[in-house]
């Protein structure tokens, strides 16, 4: 097939990763509260981990031409261990009267959505860049 | 949805012996001597932007095999559309940049088509 815009699985696989990314930080944001997650006990952030797949595509002149393509390999867990507050009447409290909450610090959110959104931005942009290069070259036989 | 479709049928319904580059030609009765043509294509100036070898040889074959990829970018995008649309698990980005590639590829279909045209012209103005 055509191939037109230079770059396209790499920088579409990146989008793809960074939108999944935001959708995790969206979940630990939105479980900043939760006192008891899927497994009874209080919610864990998770985290996003990247890896970078290599994809195989036929270059123009025939031969192959492989690019690496980032995506989220899988999504973990934060292992430490969220701070208690001493709250007897909770419904999530244990015998001492503390209750255990999620491990999810909004400020690191708030950074790490930052981060999201601007490497969604590059992304975008190389996108915009491989775009307007081909309209350039197209413009060459214009009069 | 899809104005490609019918410029394709229109290509396959032409005699493969006498080549003309545009509907536009085609349209008015004129062909062009398809040696010329012919020539173009030793000179595989357009022949690496195509994934797909030419299977004939043949100066036709290659347009509309360039048709052809284009009406293809553009299924691929309105099917894109189209999943987006109806809620299925596509992203706002994939969409953007399969209609923003279908759109890039027209536009070469376009250009194309323009330097055809402009050959075809300047030949009916030579003097003979």
């Amino acid at each position: 097939m055509i191939n037109c815009i230079s770059s396209l699985a790499s920088t579409t696989g990146a989008l793809d990763a960074e939108r999944t990314r935001l959708a995790v930080i969206a979940q630990n944001i939105a479980n900043a509260n939760t006192t008891r997650g899927v497994d009874g006990h209080a919610y864990r952030r998770q985290q996003v981990v990247f890896d970078t797949v290599l994809q195989h595509a036929r270059n123009p002149n025939g031969g192959q031409e492989s690019s690496s393509v980032p995506r989220v390999s899988r999504v973990v867990d934060d292992p430490r261990v969220g701070s208690a507050i001493y709250q007897p009447g909770h419904k999530d409290a244990d015998a001492k009267g503390m209750v255990l909450l999620p491990n999810v610090d909004l400020y690191t959110e708030q950074a790490d959505m930052i981060v999201a959104s601007r490497a969604y931005e590059a992304n975008v942009a190389v996108f915009k860049n491989g775009r307007s290069m081909a309209m350039q070259a197209l413009s060459i036989g214009k009069r | 949805m899809n104005p490609l479709t019918s410029i394709r049928q229109l290509w396959s319904a032409m005699p493969t012996g006498n080549v003309s580059p545009t509907d536009k030609a085609a349209n008015s009765g004129i062909s062009i001597p398809s040696a010329e043509l012919r020539e173009l294509n030793a000179g595989q100036a357009t022949a690496g932007v195509l994934d797909v070898q030419p299977a004939n040889g043949s100066f036709s074959g290659l347009l509309s095999q360039l048709v052809q990829g284009v009406d293809a970018k553009q299924q691929i995008a309105g099917q894109s559309l189209r999943d987006l649309q109806s809620g299925q698990n596509v992203s706002l980005h994939q969409t953007m940049i399969s209609m923003e590639e279908a759109s890039v590829s027209f536009q070469l279909m376009v250009e194309v088509r323009n330097k055809l045209l402009e050959s075809y012209q300047e030949l009916m103005r030579m003097q003979v």
